[in-house]
């Protein structure tokens, strides 16, 4: 039932650093994986390497059989740091991945239109970056990642910098747009009850070096509640798994 | 809102009015303290200013002249510095193998003041290209390394952005470095016409011509002429402060979706 | 509660930028000893009412007074913890530690003494000497809580503090600092977004309105420590608190 998109197995060094080791996962088409681990373990360096924005020191990603590359594949990324071109209105910022993937212009336009509605931001196309909040300036770049319709959208701590309620907020909404158009996502994080709310399945990544300590199907019905006795349950538990991070 | 910041700014040109009106004072002040005819008054170097603008120097050259001709010279200078300087760092911002294999001949001959180079010009150049080459000379490294500095500073976020969408380097060039160096650049072109500016002294040392507010106050220098000597060393002051101004105000117009534009 | 010695009173604080009105007559007072936390829908405006505790802003209206006096940091010992990390860069840990207590004017053996105390306290054994470049973000954080528990204060504002950690790791920390609250029983403020946090850690939670900020309720959080985030009754408080914030309205 299941459909393999994306298998991965590998490790990373930098220099004598050694920070992934022996990852081993698959991702399946259209699931909410969540990676979860502490701050600085390397789940920013898993991103770039599903991207195909960089190699792996050894081992492969690929996505249908084939070496990861943003230049055969169609993948979409969003930064934890706001990722929005300053000098780019809204609409042009959002257009960018079906431009450069040279889309019509009429084909563009539609799907523009579309997505822009998607994280409800219409009425805004023509505002600059410095004119949107914190917030939004996110659901710009969740926006511009979908627009591609892309077979894998990955989310870096997409919502690191985010004020808690704000954070809540927007993964309601983050929900809502992946079950209105189903994607396969990878979504990495380093809170656990973020995680516990979205994925479908959940990948625990200990500290450094990054091995994988822990996986977990996740079959709360949605939309799940943050404070049910089952979601708590589920969270403690993937907590227990998490490790401190001292130094 | 607008209106407290209008408040502000009508405040702050009251202050720059009642600085100027005190630097006044205390400058007849020491004149009457000092009584030399080596030290004149403002008011003494306020009539040279009229007599230059009016019947011009003892040659009858005009002071409009002296300025039109200098500003020609600075132009000349900063138009080539911005020429070669712009593309030259650009390219080796984004190849920076170019950059340190070249390092060797860039670096000192960065170090190596405008007027080092007036001997060999004199020698080798003829009438305008001297002064030129001079200008350009005191231009060309803030422009230069500025631009090389900004391509190194670009967001790296910005380009792997498209980049991820699997995007040319020229796109990534021409939609992403580009827009994103350009105030950098105008502010180190602005670094460099103020240089440029500042140079038009050395350049025009060098001697053999008549016009130009340089060779004006040399020209008095040798009359020992004080009052005709200020009047000059002020306007290359004004238009050196006009000149940053008027930068200043295009930076702001066409950088509007900056935040901040640096002073 | 009630037994409880009142150690500052906030009186009808108002604070106004031009016609906009930000802070709308609040009015409450703190206990000597208390943990006591700030929460708010987003944007009510919980900045400014740290920078006017603060006083990095001037108050329109009212007075915040301890002891019958006029808050005032010359006389009072008034300690902070912000969400930024706030370490000096150029300072190692033990430097960084000392530096209110050098302020302050205390001398070297009780510096010492103080500082020793408060690095175990906090976890830093070890740590004395590095940089904090050379430290996690939550290291830099203990280091920012040591920095405020040494000079003893009166009254400790925490803005936010833990927002960038991880929640593994914030949970660890919040545990130590429960820890060290009941060993020095000092008066804290704690602002955050984050209503868990704040179930988690405080005896009283003021909840805020939206602008202009008010006080909508207070909400005791009558709990023994270490509190369990799984716990019926800690729910109940949670999902109150959050009720009572709705900011998504």
């Amino acid at each position: 039932m299941e459909k393999e998109l994306i298998d991965v197995d590998l490790s990373m060094k930098f220099d004598s650093l050694s920070v992934l080791e022996n990852i081993r996962f698959k991702v399946h088409e259209n699931e909410f994986l969540v990676i979860v681990g502490p701050s600085g373990c390397g789940k920013t360096t898993m991103a770039r390497l599903l991207a195909g924005l960089q190699k792996p020191t050894s081992g492969h990603v690929t996505m249908r059989g084939e070496s990861i590359s943003p230049k055969v594949h169609n993948i979409s990324i969003v930064f934890q740091e706001p990722s929005c071109i300053p000098w780019r209105t809204l609409w042009d910022d959002i257009t960018m991945g079906l431009v450069i993937k040279g889309v019509d212009q009429s084909a563009i336009k539609k799907r523009a239109e579309e997505v822009i509605k998607l994280v409800g931001l219409d009425g805004f196309e023509e505002y600059f970056p410095k004119q949107l909040s914190g917030g939004m300036k996110q659901r710009v770049a969740i926006a511009r990642a979908y627009a591609t319709n892309p077979d894998l959208l990955l989310m870096d701590e997409p919502f690191g910098h985010l004020d808690a309620q704000t954070r809540y907020l927007m993964q309601i909404e983050i929900m809502r747009i992946w079950e209105k158009e189903k994607k396969t996502v990878v979504f990495i994080t380093n809170n656990i009850e973020e995680a516990v709310y979205l994925a479908t399945r959940i990948i625990v990544f200990s500290k450094l070096p990054a091995r994988i300590k822990a996986e977990y199907r996740i079959e709360l019905p949605r939309p799940r509640k943050l404070t049910t006795p089952e979601f708590l349950g589920v969270r403690s538990e993937v907590t227990e798994q998490c490790e401190v991070v001292e130094r | 809102m607008e209106e407290k910041i209008n408040r502000e700014k009508y405040k702050t040109l009251g202050y720059n009015v009642l600085t100027l009106f005190l630097f006044l004072a205390i400058w007849t002040l020491a004149y009457w303290l000092i009584k030399s005819p080596f030290f004149p008054s403002p008011l003494m170097v306020f009539n040279a200013f009229l007599e230059l603008l009016i019947h011009g120097d003892i040659e009858d050259v005009k002071l409009g002249m002296h300025i039109q001709q200098s500003l020609w010279r600075i132009f000349g200078g900063f138009a080539a510095a911005c020429i070669l300087g712009i593309p030259l760092g650009l390219l080796m911002g984004l190849y920076g193998r170019v950059y340190d294999s070249t390092k060797v001949l860039i670096e000192p001959i960065r170090f190596i003041p405008p007027v080092a180079w007036i001997p060999l010009v004199i020698v080798l150049l003829v009438g305008y290209f001297r002064f030129v080459f001079i200008i350009w000379l005191g231009a060309f490294f803030p422009i230069f390394i500025g631009t090389l500095l900004s391509v190194r500073g670009v967001n790296p976020l910005h380009i792997e952005v498209p980049k991820s969408f699997g995007a040319s380097r020229f796109y990534i060039i021409r939609n992403i470095v580009l827009p994103s160096v350009l105030p950098e650049v105008l502010t180190s072109m602005r670094v460099g016409l103020g240089i440029a500016w500042e140079c038009i002294m050395a350049a025009e040392m060098i001697g053999g011509e008549r016009v130009g507010i340089g060779i004006m106050i040399l020209k008095y220098a040798q009359l020992i002429r004080m009052d005709a000597i200020i009047v000059g060393i002020i306007v290359i002051g004004i238009i050196g402060f006009g000149l940053n101004e008027i930068f200043i105000f295009v930076e702001k117009r066409i950088f509007r979706w900056k935040e901040v534009v640096s002073i | 509660m009630s037994g409880r010695k009142v150690k500052i009173e906030v009186r009808d604080l108002c604070k106004c930028f031009g016609d906009l009105e930000v802070l709308n007559h609040m009015n409450f007072d703190i206990y000597e000893g208390e943990f006591l936390c700030v929460v708010g829908p987003t944007g009510c405006g919980k900045t400014t009412f740290c920078n006017v505790v603060t006083r990095l802003l001037p108050l329109t209206q009212g007075a915040i007074t301890m002891g019958g006096e006029e808050i005032d940091f010359k006389k009072h010992n008034v300690s902070f913890v912000f969400q930024e990390p706030s370490c000096i860069p150029w300072r190692t840990v033990w430097d960084d530690i000392k530096i209110g207590l050098q302020i302050k004017g205390v001398n070297k053996t009780e510096v010492r003494r103080r500082v020793n105390a408060i690095i175990e306290l906090t976890g830093l054994t070890g740590f004395e000497h590095f940089y904090p470049s050379q430290i996690s973000a939550s290291m830099k954080q203990r280091v920012a809580i040591a920095r405020a528990f040494v000079t003893e204060p009166d009254l400790l504002l925490m803005d936010e503090p833990f927002g960038q950690l991880d929640t593994r790791t914030r949970f660890s920390i919040e545990n130590q600092l429960i820890e060290i609250w009941q060993k020095t029983k000092r008066t804290i403020i704690f602002v955050t977004h984050n209503l868990e946090e704040a179930v988690y850690l405080s005896e009283r939670i003021l909840v805020c309105t939206q602008k202009p900020t008010g006080i909508k309720e207070e909400v005791l959080v009558d709990l023994p420590h270490p509190r369990d985030i799984t716990d019926p009754k800690f729910v109940e408080i949670r999902n109150r608190v959050t009720d009572l914030v709705k900011w998504w309205e």
